[in-house]
């Protein structure tokens, strides 16, 4: 005759008890008690168990709230109730330490070059890099992005998906840059308003992901006209708390595919999103883009939330409870930000001798190039200095030209100055005190700054 | 019991009885439901693929807990960043778990969206009809007459009704199981644990999105001692949310995603780019328009085909080895029924793309021949559709003006769609710009889709020329 098998009883280390009580209403056999005498180590009052007529029915224990509450006896099993310490000592995880994924560059055979839009040059920019998921919201003027993606994905066995909102979609990609791959969406000004809170998130998370901001006019609904009017808020208003990313401004549809793949690889390298400011003009202008000769197969990082029992352990999380680890945390996040500074980049067209040094981005600058040709004609020693990236701002590389600069001519598509506030405070920061003149050239509402305007500007400042 | 980390390392550091218990108020349904889940994950052995999305609410901190991969969300979007996790790896199983505040009220929209997309993903929804983190105040469950915080003397019609989460989802057409479960009994809990337990093997199987609403207790905002709390959740919660399997369908396994794809030679072929060199046809740059950087205006109404020329003349330099761009209308001069281009070719780079004032335009009716005849540079060349614009205002001398019927050449030709080809036939004759066999190279790889149209675009592009050679010799007799 097989030995009957005795069902399990519970047992309970008082410390883990909080005294709800569930366990007292689910036994029929009464060996659960309230008590009334407080647990000295935490200040509740645990249950009390008198086990002599317990039939180890288990319902005590599915009533538990608590993980390491009243908690089976396996036959044979010895606990010291007396000791927790030798229960509750340092026992880690079994998921083992990630390893990294490495990603695999791909030869790309020689190719003519491509002859497109600036949004669509950005999302093969992206494909390039190995984005494979892009998300968004239809918004002018930045929909031919998602449009390509919803055509092109499929084809590459990727993921376009039309979110709900731009709330969602960076929300999607919190989830698949947490999952450690390349993701990225294409937005206009108030998708971008939208987006900010996710963008926090992110940083707060360490989570990468490019966003395409094909910059409109505003505020508020404006116009589907080009504006450079959310330099202000991708450098200084990415949603709340200490939040910085690399923003990126290109002037070329060869560049929008260029600073494409480039805000990838910085986005990964940083661990922290990159915003990419293009304006409506340049998301609709078609030109000559040039193919790489190499595209990539991307990895999956160690921190990253795979879904994987390489990647377990982790988590992906913005919340430093404690005031102490978020000040750590954010001393860290400022290290991070200082180191981002090597990545300033600028061009500079016929500056090496400027006097009147006009500084310009996206496609204002490409009418300032028209005009330094312009004035140059005219015996004018006029050069261009663009920002490549506005944040952090290209310091180093302007204090350069400044020794020969006699007058700084902003040429932006804002009423307010925002690029020239950039400029203003990166010289201000950096201690540089003998700041030549600064005029500018300004137009808004969807109207950029004309070659005319600029050369026009100019000539009067020699009267 | 272990899908449980040994020792809640999160939780303060696991520092002192931290280590081993939650954060949750005694007698919370919080605690019960991680169990459940927790039981589910190691049922079905899917530990090591299992990605837990925490929401905001009071089981922010579900990450302390879970040996699973976590993430952590903003108020509201679990659901949006569970997705963004199944997509990403469509091999993990993803539960977002969430309260009443995250779930139905901040993140209803990203919740609707979610369970009507239906990819697979496990939604557990705790129902406790008040806030707790925040510290009791109306969650959007809150039952009617229900004293919180912020309805201080009882939920009433001012503050709406409390919404039906469930049946909400089950009426939707992605989700594949809607159950609502409760946890003050053995057998509730016992069902509690089935159900959590399917939606996680439904999901498993790629099936589809499922969707679990527990009515759980708040002891601590109800202000009831557990027991208490039970039988209120009994006696009032599910009088309004009533218990039971809302929808369970039979759906065959189709979430089943490839590998993201890294072939080259299909990475060229998707985004049409070629290795084949279009043959050259320009022995110089057409430097009789302009020395480096020729612009050019087109304009007509939306439908005449300016964009397409434009973009064909912006693809012809670019095949020729100079650079070319394109900037469709934009701003305030589109409106009213003009649809203009600028295009500019340059030898070597396009300093500004911008052409307010032409070496050429092209203008397929006669107010944008208006508008923009009187900005074209002195010596340039101004064609038009002499079909549409009738009373052509003389202009600067110095400037050639060509006009070809482009509406009646293309009409003749049977198709209307033809008469932007016709305008560039005419550019080519009256400015030399590229030869035709650039053109055509163009309009042929444009057509590489539609290689039956390239006949027709062939004697379009013929017609147009002639016109303007013919209108040409006709001026200088």
């Amino acid at each position: 005759m097989p030995e009957l098998k005795e069902r399990p009883k519970p047992y309970l280390v008082p410390d883990y008890c909080k005294g709800c009580g569930r366990c007292v209403s689910v036994c029929v056999k009464g060996c659960i008690a309230f008590s009334d005498e407080i647990n000295p180590v935490t200040g509740l009052v645990p249950v009390v168990l008198d086990l002599e007529k317990c039939t180890g029915c288990g319902l005590c224990i599915e009533a538990c709230p608590e993980p390491y509450g009243l908690r089976a006896l396996e036959q044979g099993e010895d606990f010291e109730l007396q000791d927790p310490a030798k229960l509750f000592g340092e026992k880690p995880s079994a998921a083992p330490k990630p390893v990294e994924v490495p990603a695999k560059q791909i030869p790309l055979p020689k190719t003519e070059p491509l002859v497109i839009k600036g949004n669509y040059a950005s999302a093969i920019g992206a494909l390039l890099v190995g984005c494979r998921h892009v998300y968004g919201y239809p918004i002018t003027p930045s929909t031919e992005g998602a449009e390509l993606m919803a055509k092109l994905l499929p084809k590459l066995d990727g993921v376009f998906l039309q979110a709900v909102s731009e709330v969602a979609t960076v929300n999607h990609m919190y989830g698949t840059g947490g999952a450690g791959l390349p993701t990225m969406t294409f937005t206009s000004s108030p998708g971008f308003s939208l987006m900010l809170e996710g963008v926090s998130y992110m940083v707060g998370a360490e989570v990468p992901g490019v966003f395409v901001n094909v910059m409109r006019g505003g505020p508020g609904l404006g116009n589907i006209a080009p504006e450079q009017a959310d330099v202000k808020l991708a450098c200084h208003g990415l949603g709340h708390g200490y939040s910085h990313c690399i923003t990126l401004m290109p002037s070329t549809p060869q560049e929008m595919l260029d600073l494409t793949m480039l805000a990838f690889e910085l986005s990964f390298k940083y661990r922290n999103p990159v915003i990419i400011l293009a304006d409506g003009y340049l998301g609709q202008m078609t030109g000559k883009v040039q193919l790489p000769d190499h595209m990539t197969e991307p990895g999956i990082p160690t921190w990253a939330v795979y879904g994987d029992l390489n990647h377990r352990k982790n988590l992906i999380a913005s919340i430093q409870l404690l005031e102490q680890d978020l000040e750590k945390f954010n001393l860290y996040l400022h290290g991070k930000y200082e180191s981002m500074q090597v990545e300033a980049r600028a061009e500079t067209f016929m500056a090496d001798d400027a006097e009147i040094l006009l500084v310009a981005c996206n496609t204002p600058a490409r009418a300032a190039k028209g005009a330094v040709q312009n004035l140059r004609e005219q015996g004018i020693k006029a050069g261009l200095f663009r920002p490549v990236t506005i944040w952090p701002f290209p310091i180093e590389q302007l204090k350069a030209q400044l020794p020969r600069t006699k007058r700084i001519v902003m040429v932006e598509a804002n009423a307010s100055g925002q690029i020239e506030n950039e400029l203003r405070l990166a010289l201000s920061k950096a201690g540089v005190t003998a700041i030549p003149p600064i005029t500018h050239v300004r137009r808004c509402g969807g109207l950029l700054p004309q070659q005319t305007e600029v050369v026009d500007h100019v000539l009067s400042l020699a009267k | 019991m272990s899908v449980f980390y040994d020792k809640f390392e999160r939780h303060a550091h696991g520092e002192g009885l931290k280590g081993q218990s939650t954060h949750y108020c005694a007698g919370c349904g919080h605690g019960l439901v991680h169990k459940l889940l927790s039981q589910a994950i190691e049922e079905l052995g899917i530990q090591d693929n299992t990605v837990i999305v925490s929401p905001v609410g009071c089981s922010v901190f579900a990450y302390y807990y879970f040996d699973t991969g976590n993430t952590q969300a903003a108020h509201g979007r679990a659901a949006a960043v569970a997705l963004g996790h199944k997509m990403a790896n469509p091999e993990a199983t993803v539960v977002s778990y969430q309260g009443d505040g995250d779930l139905a009220s901040i993140g209803l929209a990203e919740t609707v969206a979610a369970a009507q997309l239906g990819a697979p993903i496990t939604v557990i929804f705790i129902n406790n009809a008040i806030y707790g983190m925040t510290g009791g105040q109306m969650a959007p469950t809150t039952l009617m007459g229900q004293t919180t915080a912020t309805s201080p003397d009882g939920r009433n019609q001012f503050n709406g009704q409390p919404i039906k989460m469930a049946e909400l989802i089950a009426q939707l057409d992605g989700p594949v199981y809607v159950e609502r479960v409760a946890l003050y009994s053995p057998a509730d809990r016992k069902k509690a644990a089935k159900a959590i337990k399917k939606a996680i093997q439904l999901q498993k199987e790629g099936r589809g999105y499922s969707f679990i609403e527990v009515l759980a207790e708040c002891p601590t905002h109800l202000k009831m001692a557990p027991d208490k709390a039970e039988a209120w959740v009994k006696e009032n919660m599910t009088k309004i949310f009533p218990l039971g399997v809302k929808k369970d369908t039979t759906v065959e396994p189709w979430f089943n995603r490839p590998q993201p794809c890294f072939k080259a030679e299909t990475f060229v072929k998707a985004v049409g780019a070629s290795s084949e060199a279009v043959q050259k046809h320009c022995k110089a740059f057409p430097s009789h328009l302009n020395p480096a950087d020729i612009s050019l205006k087109l304009a007509g109404s939306g439908g005449d085909g300016a964009q397409t020329a434009a973009m064909l003349i912006a693809t012809a330099a670019i095949n020729e080895g100079f650079d070319g761009t394109h900037i469709p209308a934009y701003g305030p001069e589109s409106r009213g029924g003009t649809s203009y281009a600028d295009v500019h070719v340059a030898k070597d780079e396009v300093l500004n793309p911008a052409s307010p004032t032409p070496d050429i335009l092209l203008a397929f009716n006669a107010p944008s021949l208006a508008k923009f005849g009187v900005t074209v540079k002195k010596g340039g060349c101004i064609i038009y559709d002499s079909s549409i614009a009738k009373d052509v205002k003389p202009m600067d001398p110095s400037i050639t003006v060509v006009g070809v019927p482009f509406t009646e050449i293309a009409a003749g030709l049977g198709k209307m769609v033809v008469k932007n080809i016709v305008a560039l036939g005419a550019l080519q004759a009256a400015t030399n710009l590229f030869p035709k066999e650039t053109f055509m190279a163009a309009v042929k790889q444009a057509l590489k889709d539609k290689a039956s149209l390239i006949p027709l675009n062939e004697q379009a592009f013929q017609a147009g020329m002639d016109a303007a050679q013919a209108f040409l010799a006709n001026k200088k007799k």
